[in-house]
């Protein structure tokens, strides 16, 4: 990689990106001041399908806004200065031997991708975060990359432990900074971690093709900025290959494919303007050229697109009611419809999770949940004290709310299970769940009751009830339930997520 | 003979003849409860520690400690809910001043470990100390063990433990929703790996069974402030009261069965002390307890 400005400015925000990508997991406060979800938060895809599905505004997004007019200013920068996929793919490119590009993704290709995606958003189907670099990334790193990195350092440790037992004390300090610094703290298995990891390389993969062949061809958020970066007034002068050189052609990493420069795939890299052996090139204000104007797709690819959309968003809703029962949400989310519309599926909220207890949707939320978190009891509870989802949630999707609150919204309620649980089922003491049970005033309890056991003999034992209105589902209960496979107590969904008691205001007013 | 053959075999002899053994102890030596009051909480901890003869009398220089506090919930001080952090350091601080080589503090929590460390205050009161140690768990170091008990036959306990020269338990005085209390008997717990959950099945056996298997040579329990109602986790600050005490004994069952008079119940209330008493671990009868003002 040259030592260009816009070389330096890459590094810097990958770099960036990774040490907030470390940032985002409990180091000892209950707030996470920068998170990696500032590059959603500055993401203007995230920002046109939130508006068009949620139809509503979040401060939280402001600075995507900003964003978005410093691309109307400016010109498509952020693929060239900023993206961290973007400069992943430059770092690797050099190594990968070209052959031809394919034929099949220029052209109408990225509209028909970019498109349908808004437009099922204003349908209330909001999957542009299933194409969004940043989540593509991030979704690759949280759910193989980094969760493998974990584990084998973790086996590595523990193999040093059965090889030279407390001998391992004298370099336990230097495992621990590395352990609380760059890995995760403890070892979680994701479902669809190969498929986010086959797609970040998949996106590498069409390196073989063509440079920045994604950047160009597919990524919506690429395909938007182009659009409106399009319109503005900066130019490269002159806008077409200079009949005496054609160097440009060889410099450039997007935009010359003929003899034109294509600006909505200029990422303003100044490669060009650096490098040209005549030094004619330069990057001005000026009028519209005509010809040079605005970008549009064409009419049928806009109404197609459209109709893609809607054709897209009514089937996707589709859902297996028996799954849908044991679908919990992070805490905080009280609608359904509503997280959805709002939910970008980064991964964050699974990254974060103290307890691991959030978990991609594979098929248990439709085609509509797809990515979305989900919360599974007996792998992880939601901790009570614990507001870090939230903190990170870009567009507030899982609601940011203070440690009071939070404690009070429901995410399920829990349900016993008699021919399970060990008291009814087997007639002897357990409570396991009362003890950890989080509620101040115990959502379960216990009463004692005089029992036959089956050895024939009648004993007092403690049989575990539910206080429905203050169980706020949090889960440990099942988590920590005693039963191997099935627990005896299992938290359901509910559609009423009312919080237990006292009600603050709405979640998603802003 | 090293520890753990001592420990084996006492453990055996106390199954062959628990009653005799009480007996024969009970003539020898009775059993000394140090409960010190006040509001400097270090202050009352070393009182303790020194109406019981001193740490010196445990601790002897060169030794590996294990200084073991309940701090396995989610929950700031002043919800009782974990021992004190002072009451921990004073602790450690004695310790160490006895000659220590090294001091190892943990628990096996049941919230989040690195929650439970930062919020019970104990990580942050031992920070910065010289041959102290504050880490969490680490699942690889439990070894199982033949406990040979009524209830439990083997279970995986922690290699620190295990190896340590002296362990000196250091529970908080709370309520507990199946034992009714909980206090140095059952804070044995958070050596124990495994399903501990199995446990509750038959409490007061099992935990019989690992105290006669492992024993604490030194009980401190915290009742600066008690948890009276929706233990072992509390949350809700009007189930605390404020003691201001600090007890301490060689004897746990001793100890466990004076810190159960401040809940105002007697220790024939509470069935895991009965259990331990029955089997010869130490004296549960008030009338036949030394109680000393530190």
């Amino acid at each position: 990689m040259k030592r260009t400005p816009a070389r330096i400015s890459q590094l810097f925000f990958l770099a960036l990106f990774l040490i907030l990508f470390t940032q985002t997991e409990y180091r000892g406060k209950d707030e996470i001041n920068a998170a990696v979800n500032s590059f959603f938060r500055v993401n203007p895809l995230v920002l046109f399908s939130y508006l068009l599905a949620a139809k509503t505004w979040t401060w939280l997004l402001l600075p995507a806004l900003l964003m978005t007019v410093a691309t109307l200013v400016l010109g498509r920068f952020f693929c060239g200065w900023i993206c961290p996929l973007g400069t992943v793919l430059d770092l690797v490119t050099v190594h990968i031997r070209k052959s031809a590009p394919i034929k099949a993704l220029g052209g109408n290709t990225k509209y028909w991708l970019l498109l349908p995606l808004l437009a099922a958003s204003l349908f209330n189907l909001n999957l542009s975060g299933l194409l969004d670099p940043i989540a593509i990334l991030l979704r690759g790193l949280t759910f193989l990359l980094h969760p493998l990195l974990g584990l084998a350092a973790q086996e590595s440790w523990v193999s040093l432990y059965h090889l030279i037992g407390e001998r391992r004390d004298s370099i336990a300090p230097a495992y621990t900074l590395v352990h609380d610094t760059l890995l995760p703290f403890r070892d979680t298995i994701y479902p669809l971690a190969l498929f986010s990891a086959a797609i970040l390389l998949g996106v590498i993969a069409l390196e073989r093709f063509e440079t920045r062949a994604w950047c160009r061809h597919l990524c919506p958020l690429g395909t938007l900025l182009g659009w409106l970066g399009s319109f503005s007034p900066f130019k490269r002068v002159p806008a077409s290959l200079c009949a005496d050189c054609g160097s440009c052609r060889e410099l450039c990493p997007t935009s010359f494919t003929g003899n034109n420069l294509v600006k909505e795939e200029c990422v303003l890299c100044m490669d060009c303007q650096r490098d040209c052996p005549h030094e004619r090139i330069t990057f001005r204000p000026g009028l519209a050229l005509k010809g040079l104007g605005p970008v549009q797709p064409g009419r049928r690819v806009l109404l197609g697109g459209l109709a893609a959309g809607v054709l897209l968003a009514v089937p996707a809703k589709f859902r297996y009611p028996e799954r849908v029962s044991r679908l919990l949400r992070p805490p905080g989310v009280r609608s359904e419809d509503e997280f959805l519309k709002r939910c970008v599926r980064c991964g964050e909220c699974m990254k974060v999770c103290l307890k691991s207890a959030l978990y991609p949707a594979a098929y248990q939320a439709g085609i509509e949940g797809f990515y979305t978190p989900l919360l599974i009891p007996r792998l992880g509870y939601c901790e009570y004290n614990c507001t870090l989802c939230g903190q990170v949630c870009p567009t507030g999707a899982i609601p940011a709310l203070p440690k009071a609150s939070k404690q009070r919204e429901v995410i399920g309620k829990a349900v016993f299970d008699k021919n399970h649980c060990i008291p009814f089922a087997r007639k002897t003491d357990c409570i396991v769940c009362e003890e950890h049970c989080p509620i101040p005033e115990k959502a379960i309890r216990s009463r004692e009751v005089t029992v036959i056991g089956a050895d024939g003999l009648t004993r007092t034992i403690k049989e575990p009830y539910l206080v429905e209105e203050i169980c706020n589902g949090c889960g440990i209960c099942e988590n920590v339930c005693p039963l191997e496979s099935k627990a005896g107590i299992e938290v359901f969904a509910v559609k009423n997520r009312t919080p237990i008691s006292g009600e603050p205001a709405s979640p998603y007013s802003s | 003979m090293n520890r753990r053959t001592f420990l084996k075999a006492s453990g055996a002899a106390s199954l062959l003849a628990p009653v005799l053994i009480r007996e024969a102890f009970a003539a020898k030596e009775q059993s000394l409860v140090a409960v010190a009051e006040g509001s400097d909480y270090p202050a009352i901890t070393r009182k303790a520690i020194n109406a019981v003869g001193g740490m010196k009398k445990f601790v002897k220089p060169g030794d590996v400690v294990v200084v073991k506090p309940n701090m396995g919930w989610d929950r700031t001080t002043e919800f009782a809910a974990n021992t004190h952090p002072q009451v921990v350091r004073a602790v450690v601080e004695e310790c160490l001043a006895a000659g220590a080589k090294k001091v190892k503090v943990f628990d096996n929590t049941c919230n989040d470990a690195r929650r439970c460390y930062v919020n019970s205050g104990i990580e942050n009161a031992l920070k910065g100390m010289k041959n102290v140690e504050c880490k969490h768990i680490e699942t690889e170091r439990f070894k199982k063990v033949a406990i040979n008990g009524h209830f439990l036959k083997e279970w995986e306990l922690y290699d620190e433990a295990l190896s340590a020269n002296v362990y000196i338990n250091v529970p908080i005085a709370k309520h507990h929703g199946l034992s009714k209390l909980t206090l140095g008997l059952k804070n044995i717990m958070g050596i124990m790996g495994g399903s501990r959950g199995y446990i509750h099945r038959n409490i007061d056996v099992a935990l019989a069974d690992m105290n006669s298997h492992f024993k604490s040579h030194l009980t401190i329990i915290d009742a600066t402030r008690i948890l009276t109602a929706h233990g072992p986790q509390g949350g809700n600050i009007a189930d605390v009261k404020v003691l201001n005490k600090v007890i301490a004994s060689t004897d746990i069952v001793a100890a466990d069965a004076f810190a159960t008079t401040l809940f105002g119940l007697r220790p024939a209330d509470i069935p895991v002390t009965v259990a331990a008493y029955k089997r010869g671990l130490g004296e549960m009868d008030l009338g036949k307890i030394k109680v000393v003002k530190a």
